[in-house]
């Protein structure tokens, strides 16, 4: 009876010592994750939520690589390859409500936005005496860049799209359903934003290392997505253009042209000293997928049908122009073994693929996407200074482009000639570059150029109808999006 | 003639008091091993005189044994007693010594003891008996016999039964088998019919025929005798269960092959649907109590595996199990709470049986195929829809053709072993066993393999201590295949439909495998053969339990319950024969989980039966914690084949590590109440707390009631012999459910968003999820009523019961605008609902030498989402072509959502749709989709039949789905025309010309017009199967006993082998998107189900 009695006391202490350490056995903190209440006080974790901030570029599938599909396979530059029926739809321009790729990308750019919102709002409330000021203000100009850059994305592809400005807290729709702003609106929110990032925060450079102030929002970048902004908004302001192409022409980080176009994409040149800033990919873990997507069977090891297909409309405007260094430059020939119905529709015909990333590496890619390069912004300058009616200048800044590929250089003869040949210049300079789309958007051509093209489709043996109207202009609201935010209105279809 | 007829009346009232009512004893057992627990306790040794009834009475509390007697024997016969009857070590000695002076003896028939007087010994006492009152009236019919019939009662193995009532029918004449099983009854005319009737055994009605002579044989009857029912924390005698418990018993699947917990499930319980969403053989089988309760939080029920609750059943060995007991409502499950909402699943393992040591063997083999194939284009139907499709190419290089059917589909093989032994001696009963099963799909490359061990031990230590363990280990293994993708995404059975017959399997080189001509689209065996990978589970799942008894009725429980299981998942594809390999260079890639858990509960309980009045109340309190941990590393770039582990891969892709664990901590408490069996009450309550919940919101509490009045005990039913049982049940309830992710309402903050700035990557972090303070339990309230009737001799037996669930404060993983950077939040909002009807009828139409039994039971649920604040939640993408699954207030979970198909214009060839106004068109817009299907059916049912003859058996086992409708996406995928796959031949159907009438649209590359998600592909899914028909051969004891062997049983059992239904697919029984809750009765190229021939041996001795 003794060892009963011991049995039942001592079942009885540690019941009673169960029940003393209740609360904390069921207070448990995530193990491999933070909570919002403890990331952000350090100076370190306010810069790793900065850092984060930046993944969107490579996480995103858009910045990854679907800028090409609504930039240049959309448009005139390029067809839609592969399997994959909605990269069919953007190029045929019959993008549908329920479209995920699109879907894809409205999502993850307003995730980046709230990565961006979350720096803005925490950074300020960083205790950490290691967190200089200066410091401070670089992320909070740096987070703000990043936030425009992506309204910037949105309103081009979508129009007037809701303003978020806060990292949402709560789950109820008064908070989360916000209805649409003007493109007005989000102009001016995104001139806010790079004003506020210019206004002492951003700096020139962070130091002498390439992959830092190529990787990071600096000045000139800032400068640079302010000439594209003013150039590209309703109510554009050719002045504001001007004086923000010339900041980065002129910026104290030296950005210069490279001599040699090749290099820009060769892969042996990453973070060169035309980049005014692109997105970092150091192959493996770090590295982009996207080249796999495009290169041919002999570049990229696998015998896949390539889901960019350069369009016969690009090569012959880089044949009319006999601009053979840019055309070898972005296009790579190739027998390949499957038939293409705008090329050769046979197997083992020779087609062209894009080629502006050279390097496929098993999908893990160190070749990188331009956010902004000099190139760009001096045929922004120029394309400012024919609408301000200064036509020689303008012929002057387009010549420095044209130079280093060997081509002559041209004389201005009126303002409307001179729109023709900077846009042109554009699409053999930028072609796959992920410009195409904005910029026949913004010289009112997007229609036209479009509805006029000749591509004969060789199965069927007519020219692909495509139908453009001012509708195509914008891609539509997701529809998934409107069910879950109701207050939203549809762009016309 | 005076003392003649005192003479004959003395003799008469002898015979008669065995006639009179048996008192039967309440079973406290829990199988026939019940009795055995206490066979080898010490006697304690000072006396007392007490009546006989009272010490048995005592007996019965004590060791739960069964006794059966005479009342007038029984009731105030003194009798010798120790004054302890706790502790004897052998019952049955016990007895014998009590009995033994008082002239009498007792019998043990099957599982009861029967006391009677022994004629052999001289009583020590005199025993005054007492005639009953009805006796005199018995006299005077008694006084008309003229013939008198004799004869002996015998049990099925030839013994003599005491004891045995026999009544002329209609009558009152009887009396009762001697202790031999000798009778003698004098019964007016030879016309008349005997009722032969024992406790325990079936009753039989014999006709006289003037014979003198009758020897009568009887056979058991099990489902008499006390059903006792594994309920939570504890047994329950089925007749007290006031909840809705289906109970599944190795009787009803011993007599099938199974390599599933959950196939055994299938059709046998009303209100339980067992999904196979798909015939793999490593596939998950997705289980429904009652319909889906949830829509984000998990809807799949609580495992509980002697006491050590598990969501993850494949590693356990089904033959291993002595029992399965579904919790349907809330008042029995409510003893779960948080883990409850779904319904529980008891397992129950085997233990050792008093006897000496037994041996099983059991082993079968199996074949399985692929039943249904599905016809496609040859090669020349192909070529002519490429071709029209304007693709083209130089078509002579392309001369295979390959029947992708054949060459994936293959005959499956099984093959099972499974050796135990078992047994009880000096207070420790053991079970031990062992068993391998190996399977090979009916689709190449896919397999399983199981090896398991089990072990269960108790150990009686005296006579208030009694310790135990259950322990089973199992390594589990498969190899996957890809399905429900289609063949862009390397599905494995869209790929053989669609990939086309032109090709080979290996191109020219003999080592690369082939592709479609126009695009990269690898062929199956590709899917099948290139990677290697594999899937391996080590489990330990067991248990230790002490148990202490204070006083009698007073226990203590402690028990402490592991689950350990760690698995690993490697994958490598070659560096050279898929083209995606080649990108790569080869892939290796290593997974590992380690998974603990550990659940200890105390619980003190008590029983006291007090006159009539009989109450059990337990409490106890129960802590639970898991934890996670899982790790993964991948790498690219390899210099050959040869090495398949990641170590030699040069680029490292992934390198991850991960932890995260949960708690929950509760109290129980539970209090039954009878009244002279007849009224019953119970009431649970739990508080249960999660770490998923802030601080504020952690405790839920759970309370149920339910209550039973069993009619047929009422004085006003007793005149109806027709009514064995007559039982009305009714309970109410709450149960919870937190299952919604760990850390559930933290904001959370994860790290991972690196990015390179400087070279290198720098850690980054990003806002997971936002902070919910307020989350809390999602509940469901349930109300069951329910009606149990045994009828005719308990020939027929119904069950039915109605129930009403509403789930509220749903964890509704809501969907917010993508514009807050978030996909979506748990919430509590919103409110489903779940209503039903089910049935559950046994009837025994044959029960002597030809028996046949047929168990039907059928159930109806109707399921709606009752309130989701207004919200719209779109759910399986299909091939691209937008959402199939809405979720929308006022539908039931599952609706199908699309478009509707009007027909194909013969003037174009394109399909045209109905519009929101009715009108056709050709471009229908988003807003034009409405609700075009449900998959939920109207009813589902299984029908079991067993017949036997002699040595024969025949197990019929039909299973089937009523009024659901499927969405057959792979019909997008072989019907839709829009790029080079290949198609079913309803292609061949397709418009061709100007003025075709038909209903298959033209073919046009590239668009999506002709094959949106539309009532084109809605399908009526309804079928019954044959799921299981098993034809059995038990050899006869005498050869039996030549080989010194107590049983074997020759079987064939033949799975799936017919299905009734119009669907077009594969297999009506899939799910693309599994154990979905939003997501079910989508076809997307699902592995089907294989008919299967298995023929095996279960050999004892």
């Amino acid at each position: 009876m003794k060892t009963k009695r011991l049995i039942i006391y001592s079942l009885g202490f540690s019941v009673a010592l169960g029940l003393s350490s209740c609360e904390d056995f069921l207070d448990l903190e995530p193990i491999s994750q933070e909570t919002s209440d403890t990331a952000y006080q350090t100076a370190s974790q306010i810069e790793g939520a900065l850092t984060g901030t930046y993944e969107s570029f490579q996480s995103s599938q858009y910045y990854a690589w679907d800028f090409v599909v609504y930039q240049d396979i959309r448009s005139d530059n390029a067809y839609a390859g592969g399997d994959n029926a909605e990269i069919f739809t953007a190029d045929k321009l019959t993008v549908t409500t329920t479209d995920t790729r699109v879907y894809s990308a409205w999502s993850s750019i307003y995730n980046a936005i709230l990565k961006a919102n979350t720096v803005l709002e925490k950074a300020p409330l960083v205790t950490d005496v290691s967190l200089t000021e200066e410091r401070r203000a670089q992320i909070l100009g740096e987070a703000a860049f990043l936030r425009a850059y992506h309204y910037f994305t949105l309103v081009k592809l979508f129009g007037g799209v809701p303003l978020i400005l806060e990292p949402t807290s709560s789950t109820d729709p008064a908070e989360t359903d916000v209805p649409r702003n003007t493109e007005e609106e989000v102009y001016a929110q995104i001139i806010a934003d790079l004003e506020y990032a210019l206004d002492n925060r951003l700096p020139d450079s962070y130091g002498s290392d390439a992959s830092v102030n190529k990787a990071r929002a600096t000045k000139g970048a800032a400068n640079a997505l302010l000439a594209a902004v003013y150039a590209q908004m309703p109510n554009r302001d050719y002045n504001k253009v001007l004086q923000y192409a010339d900041a980065v022409i002129n910026s104290p980080a030296g950005y210069t042209l490279l001599t040699n176009y090749d290099y820009l994409f060769d892969g042996n040149h990453y973070n060169n000293s035309e980049s005014i800033m692109e997105v970092q990919y150091l192959g493996g873990n770090e590295g982009s997928w996207a080249p796999q997507m495009h290169l041919p069977p002999s570049l990229s090891g696998d015998t896949w049908r390539k889901f960019t297909t350069p369009s016969h409309d690009l090569a012959n405007a880089f044949d009319a122009e006999e601009d053979a260094v840019r055309k070898n430059a972005t296009i790579f020939w190739e027998e390949a073994p499957w038939a293409d119905e705008y090329w050769g529709n046979a197997v083992g015909s020779e087609i062209p693929f894009a080629y502006k990333w050279r390097n496929a590496m098993g999908w893990a890619s160190t070749d990188r996407p331009y956010i902004f390069r000099l190139g760009d912004i001096i045929l922004l300058k120029a394309e400012a200074l024919n609408e301000l009616n200064r036509i020689t200048e303008a012929a002057t800044e387009v010549n420095k482009i044209r130079l280093r590929v060997n081509l002559d250089g041209i004389t201005a003869t009126s303002q409307e000639q001179m729109r023709g040949v900077i846009l042109k210049e554009r699409r053999l300079e930028l072609a796959l570059e992920g410009r195409r789309w904005d910029d026949l958007v913004r010289y009112g051509q997007a229609i036209e150029v479009m509805n006029s093209l000749n591509e004969v489709d060789l199965r069927t043996g007519t020219a692909t109808n495509y139908n453009a109207t001012q509708a195509d202009l914008l891609l539509p609201i997701p529809q998934q999006e409107i069910n879950r935010n109701p207050t939203l209105t549809q762009n016309p279809l | 003639m005076q003392s003649k007829s005192m003479h004959r009346l003395g003799k008469f009232s002898l015979t008669l008091a065995f006639v009179c009512l048996y008192v039967s004893g309440e079973a406290k057992s829990i199988s026939d091993s019940g009795n055995t627990l206490v066979t080898k306790h010490k006697v304690e040794q000072s006396f007392a005189v007490r009546s006989l009834k009272e010490t048995l009475q005592e007996l019965r509390n004590i060791y739960g044994i069964q006794f059966s007697y005479a009342s007038n024997v029984a009731s105030d016969l003194p009798l010798q007693v120790p004054e302890n009857l706790t502790g004897a070590t052998q019952v049955e000695q016990l007895l014998k010594r009590i009995l033994t002076p008082s002239g009498l003896k007792f019998k043990k028939v099957n599982n009861v003891y029967i006391i009677s007087k022994d004629e052999k010994t001289i009583p020590v006492k005199a025993v005054g008996y007492q005639v009953p009152a009805a006796a005199s009236n018995l006299e005077n019919t008694s006084r008309v016999a003229d013939i008198t019939v004799t004869g002996r009662v015998t049990d099925e193995n030839g013994e003599g039964l005491p004891g045995v009532t026999i009544l002329l029918k209609g009558t009152a004449v009887g009396t009762a088998t001697d202790f031999s099983g000798n009778y003698s009854l004098n019964v007016p005319d030879g016309a008349g019919t005997l009722v032969v009737s024992f406790i325990g055994y079936q009753t039989q009605e014999v006709a006289i025929n003037n014979q003198t002579s009758l020897n009568i044989t009887l056979s058991p009857d099990a489902k008499a005798l006390a059903e006792v029912v594994v309920i939570g924390y504890g047994t329950q005698e089925k007749k007290d269960i006031t909840g809705s418990v289906a109970v599944v018993d190795a009787e009803a699947f011993e007599n099938r092959p199974n390599n599933m917990v959950a196939n055994l499930i299938q059709g046998q319980a009303a209100g339980v649907q067992v999904q196979s969403t798909s015939g793999k053989p490593s596939a998950g089988l997705s289980i429904r109590i009652r319909g889906t309760n949830s829509i984000n939080s998990s809807s799949e029920p609580l495992y509980v595996v002697d006491g050590v609750p598990t969501t993850d059943t494949r590693s356990l060995n089904p033959a291993d199990i002595e029992s399965i007991s579904v919790l349907k409502d809330a008042s029995s499950a409510a003893i779960y709470g948080a883990q409850g909402a779904n319904g529980v699943v008891l397992i129950t393992t085997k233990r050792g049986k008093e006897g000496k040591p037994r041996f099983d063997f059991s082993t079968y083999r199996g074949f399985s195929t692929v039943w249904n194939t599905l016809p496609v284009l040859n090669a020349e139907q192909y070529r002519d829809l490429m071709t029209e499709l304007g693709y083209n190419t130089n078509w002579s290089q392309y001369t295979e053709n390959t029947d992708w059917q054949k060459e994936v589909f293959q005959k499956g093989t099984s093959q099972n072993y499974q050796l135990s032994f078992s047994g009880k001696n000096n207070g420790t009963s053991y079970y031990v066993s062992g068993g391998w099963v190996q399977q090979e799909g009916a689709v190449r490359s896919a397999e399983m393999d199981r090896y398991s061990f089990k072990v269960n031990l108790d150990q009686e230590v005296n006579k208030w201590l009694k310790l135990g363990t259950s322990i089973g280990v199992t390594r589990y293994h498969d190899v996957d295949v890809t399905d429900n993708t289609n063949v862009n995404s390397g599905g494995v059975i869209l790929g053989v439909l669609t990939t086309p017959p032109v090709i080979g399997i290996y191109n020219a080189d003999g080592t690369t495998f082939t592709s479609n001509p126009f695009q990269n689209w690898e062929n199956p065996i590709s899917s099948t053969d290139a990677a290697d990978r594999g899937y391996r589970n080590n489990r330990i799942i067991g248990n230790l339990y002490g148990e202490v008894e204070f006083l009698p009725g007073l226990k203590f429980r402690s028990n402490f319950g592991l689950d350990s299981n760690s698995d690993i998942y490697d994958y490598f594809l070659d560096p050279y024969s898929t083209s995606y390999g080649r990108a790569m260079m080869g892939i290796g890639r290593n997974t590992t989980n380690y998974n603990t858990y550990f659940i200890w509960d105390n619980t003190v309980s008590y029983n006291k039966e007090i006159g009539k009045h009989n109450f059990s109340a337990l409490v106890g309190t129960i802590a639970q914690k898991w934890r996670w941990e899982s790790a993964g590393v991948e790498t690219r770039s390899f210099i050959s084949d040869a090495i398949t582990t990641p170590n030699a891969g040069s680029q490292l892709i992934t390198a991850t590590a991960s932890k995260s664990e949960k708690t929950n901590a509760s109290a129980i408490g539970r209090i039954t109440y009878d009244f002279a069996d007849k009224y019953l009450l119970t009431a649970n309550f739990r508080a249960d707390a999660s770490s998923n919940f802030g601080p504020g919101k952690r405790w839920g509490y759970f309370p149920s009631f339910s209550a039973g009045w069993r009619v047929s005990e009422e004085s006003f039913l007793s005149g109806l012999p027709v009514i064995n049982d007559l039982k009305l049940r009714a309970g109410w309830g709450i149960v919870g459910n937190d299952q919604i992710g760990n850390y559930a309402y933290f904001g959370t903050v994860s790290s991972g968003a690196n990015y390179p700035i400087g070279g290198a990557a720098q850690p980054g972090s990003y806002p997971a999820s936002i902070q919910n303070n307020d989350l809390k339990w999602e509940e469901s309230e349930q109300t069951n009523v329910g009606l149990d009737i045994s009828v005719l001799n308990s020939r027929i037996t119904f069950t039915a019961d109605a129930y009403l669930k509403n789930t509220r404060d749903l964890l509704l993983n809501a969907p917010l605008p993508r514009s807050t950077g978030y996909d979506n939040a748990v919430q509590n909002v919103g409110q489903l609902q779940n209503k039903g009807l089910e049935f559950q009828l046994t009837t025994r139409n044959f029960v002597n030498d030809f028996k046949w039994d047929t168990d039907l039971n059928i159930s109806f649920n109707r399921n709606k989402v009752v309130d989701i604040v207004g919200q719209e939640l779109y759910y399986a993408n299909v091939s691209s072509r937008g959402e199939v699954s809405l979720v929308r207030e006022g539908l039931p979970l599952g609706t199908f959502y699309g478009y509707t198909w009007g027909g194909v214009d013969p003037e174009t060839g394109m399909g045209y749709y109905v519009d929101r106004n009715g009108e056709s068109t050709f471009t229908p817009t988003a807003e034009d989709r409405t609700i075009i299907g449900n998959a939920n059916p109207d009813f589902i049912y299984g029908i079991t039949n067993n017949l036997s003859y002699k040595n024969f058996g025949l197990n019929i086992f039909l299973q089937g789905s009523q009024g659901n409708d499927v969405f057959n996406a792979t019909r997008i995928e072989t019907e839709g025309m829009t790029d080079p796959k290949n198609q079913s031949i309803a292609v061949l159907n397709r418009w061709r010309a100007v003025g075709d009438i038909t209903d298959i649209p033209k073919a046009v590359v590239g668009s999506t017009a002709n094959s949106l998600t539309s009532t084109r592909f809605i399908e009526d899914g309804s079928y019954l199967r044959a799921k299981a028909i098993t034809l059995s051969y038990n050899l006869p004891a005498t050869l039996l006993s030549k080989v010194r062997a107590n049983n074997l049983r020759l079987y064939v059992t033949g799975e799936n082998l017919f299905t009734i239904t119009k669907y077009s697919g594969f297999d009506p029984e899939v799910n693309a998107y599994g154990s979905s809750n939003t997501t079910q009765g989508i076809d997307f190229g699902t592995y089907p189900q294989t008919r299967n021939l298995i023929f095996g041996l279960n050999l004892s001795f």
